[in-house]
């Protein structure tokens, strides 16, 4: 482990400015926001507030944008969108960087690779950071993840006394602290067992805040023994079907194509989508396989945690909690995967396959 | 690798009017686009969309592609209107086609309805040109009204063919239509197939999937020998962006011909 003190990270953060767009959390007021930093405007290094927890807004659109030009058709023929500039990120969390690697499955390691994901993947810098606390909604610890970055970091920071315990995750970490090396001194063995004893304490506490929901058997048997659409009913019945909760979700990814014609051709953009909406699966012709709300809101969750597994080996959930904080009818996960495990219906069983 | 979302060009080089309601469009890409039976492609008319067919040609010249469809929404209701000259777009092919390697020495049934003969036109062309993929043929399809046959011309030498038997039906009688009249689910009640060598192939509208599939149990056929082209809505081909799941499979990559032992667990796989 490295060390860094606070003064020379607005250092590293200006020195970035001239290969990537920075993107940061800045204090507005009461808020943190993600923002890029534009010098001058929102000032450079120094404005970066450090976020104790992961941010209200998913960091997936750094890699993944809410639409993208995918291909282009002109007078020349189809050809490739443009890829965007490269992206420095600072102030991820354990859960935004699991939720990278969940994506990563679908979009990267996979007969078919999504262009802008890779190249995005690829090209972008990750400063990420330890949780000091969590949010009440935070349950990272209940889906196998953790409130610090395991993996799909450049570098990673952990606050300790003075500055950062600065943890190097891949090869452009590497160069990033060769380059910068009047910035970085070696981490001496008592500030190694501090952030360990930090990590230690903030897994314990996510875990007591998530005792109640606390569950035993796996949830994809939990979900897959309701065969009939009985407690599902009850869970959904506060859903509006607004989507915020694929919106703000960092492993969501679902996205449709749609081409729109201009003076020089037309685009082909990729758009995020919402399984909750009606049209979301609808046919030419008008048919749509999971018409009634209470069959999406199932799919949804056998989505992320039975065929996801299933597919990918991992569940579609980092445990960030944001889709219960989005929530305008109050629908905690945690809360429906405990009663799915929980309130099991007897006469599910009866009802069998629909 | 190369692009996925990047479309071949292809030249609408010929129109055939199938019905009043189906087409046949012939297409010569830019570059051949090799493909198995049963694959599909996004047939794409530039700047208004894209929406995926399986290929009706034969999988042994992929230096064309006819492509048949029904007008029925955004894309197809365009593609109707069109003639030839204008320059199209193809991505694919995608999903897996047609477990043709499974066919040896087993008679195959193939049951189509309306323009579902298109997929099944493919793979009767694949069968045709490798006789020894699979023993005999037996071709079932039924449409609303005669006029709604697709491929007529074609038929009588499918039916002449040795191994080959060819069985048309319509909904409901019809002046001058002299043939089998009925579901094509009545085909399936005297079938003279032993069901332990038999495969049934069965493309269509769902509601005739749905029905075919419980006709085939109820004569004796295991799910495991009953494969269905099944409907969903898939937009990008290559199972990332989420709408055609039936369960755990994505139709676009798993299917778009599933094994329904695969997915007879699946609530409302079959509508």
């Amino acid at each position: 482990m490295k060390y860094m003190r606070t003064a020379s990270f607005a250092k590293l953060v200006e020195a970035l400015g001239r290969d990537y767009d920075i993107y940061a959390p800045v204090q507005e007021e009461e808020r943190l926001l993600l923002q890029r930093l534009v010098p001058g405007e929102n000032g450079g290094g120094a404005s970066v507030a450090w976020n104790p927890a992961r941010l209200g807004e998913s960091l997936k659109p750094i890699w993944f944008q809410t639409s993208r030009v995918v291909s282009r058709w002109t007078a020349e023929g189809p050809e490739a969108g443009p890829t965007p500039r490269p992206r420095a990120i600072i102030g991820a969390k354990g859960c935004d960087l699991a939720a990278l690697g969940i994506i990563d499955k679908v979009f990267r390691d996979h007969t078919f690779q999504e262009p802008g994901w890779c190249a995005a993947r690829e090209q972008n810098l990750v400063i990420s950071g330890d949780c000091t606390t969590c949010l009440d909604s935070c349950f990272c610890t209940m889906v196998g993840h953790a409130p610090h970055p395991e993996a799909h970091f450049d570098l990673n920071l952990s606050p300790l006394e003075g500055g950062f315990g600065v943890e190097v995750g891949s090869p452009k970490g590497e160069a990033l602290v060769a380059d910068h090396a009047d910035l970085f001194e070696e981490a001496g063995g008592e500030q190694v067992a501090a952030r360990d004893a930090a990590r230690a304490e903030m897994t314990e506490r996510v875990e007591a805040q998530n005792e109640p929901h606390a569950v035993r058997d796996p949830f994809a048997q939990s979900i897959e023994k309701h065969k009939s659409n009985r407690l599902w009913e009850a869970l959904a019945a506060t859903c509006v079907q607004c989507n915020a909760c694929n919106m703000v979700c960092p492993t969501c990814h679902c996205f449709f194509l749609v081409d729109v014609a201009g003076e020089e051709g037309s685009s082909r953009l990729s758009c995020w989508d919402s399984c909750f909406e009606g049209g979301y699966a609808r046919m030419a012709g008008g048919g749509t396989p999971r018409l009634q709300l209470v069959e999406r809101f199932k799919n949804h969750y056998h989505h992320k945690f039975v065929s996801f597994p299933k597919n990918w080996g991992v569940t579609a959930c980092s445990g960030c909690g944001r889709c219960i904080d989005a929530c305008m009818g109050r629908i905690d996960k945690r809360a429906c995967l405990h009663r799915l495990e929980t309130e099991w219906l007897p006469s599910d069983t009866l009802q069998g396959v629909q | 690798m190369k692009n996925p979302f990047v479309p071949v060009p292809a030249v609408l080089e010929a129109v055939i009017d199938e019905t009043p309601t189906i087409k046949t469009f012939c297409l010569k890409p830019a570059e051949p686009i090799p493909f198995r039976a049963g694959q599909f492609v996004q047939l794409e008319v530039p700047g208004l969309g894209e929406a995926p067919f399986t290929p009706s040609s034969s999988p042994f010249e992929p230096d064309r592609m006819e492509i048949t469809i029904l007008k029925t929404g955004l894309v197809t209701n365009r593609l109707h209107e069109l003639e030839a000259g204008v320059t199209l777009g193809i991505r694919g092919p995608f999903g897996k086609g047609y477990p043709i390697h499974r066919f040896e020495d087993q008679t195959v049934l193939v049951i189509g309805g309306g323009v579902g003969l298109a997929p099944l036109r493919s793979l009767l062309f694949h069968l045709f040109h490798e006789p020894e993929a699979c023993g005999n043929v037996s071709i079932k399809y039924g449409s609303r009204e005669p006029a709604e046959m697709c491929f007529k011309r074609q038929h009588a030498s499918w039916g002449e063919r040795p191994g080959v038997d060819f069985t048309p039906t319509i909904d409901r009688p019809a002046e001058g239509w002299d043939g089998h009249v009925g579901l094509v689910t009545t085909l399936l009640d005297d079938l003279d197939l032993d069901r332990e060598k038999t495969y049934a192939v069965s493309c269509g509208p769902e509601v005739m999937l749905r029905f075919v599939t419980w006709k085939l149990l109820d004569v004796g056929f295991p799910p495991e020998r009953i494969y269905l082209s099944m409907n969903r809505n898939m937009s990008c081909g290559m199972g990332i962006c989420g709408r055609c799941n039936v369960g755990s499979y994505y139709l676009c990559k798993d299917g778009p011909d599933m094994c329904y032992a695969d997915i007879k667990d699946v609530p409302y796989a079959l509508g």
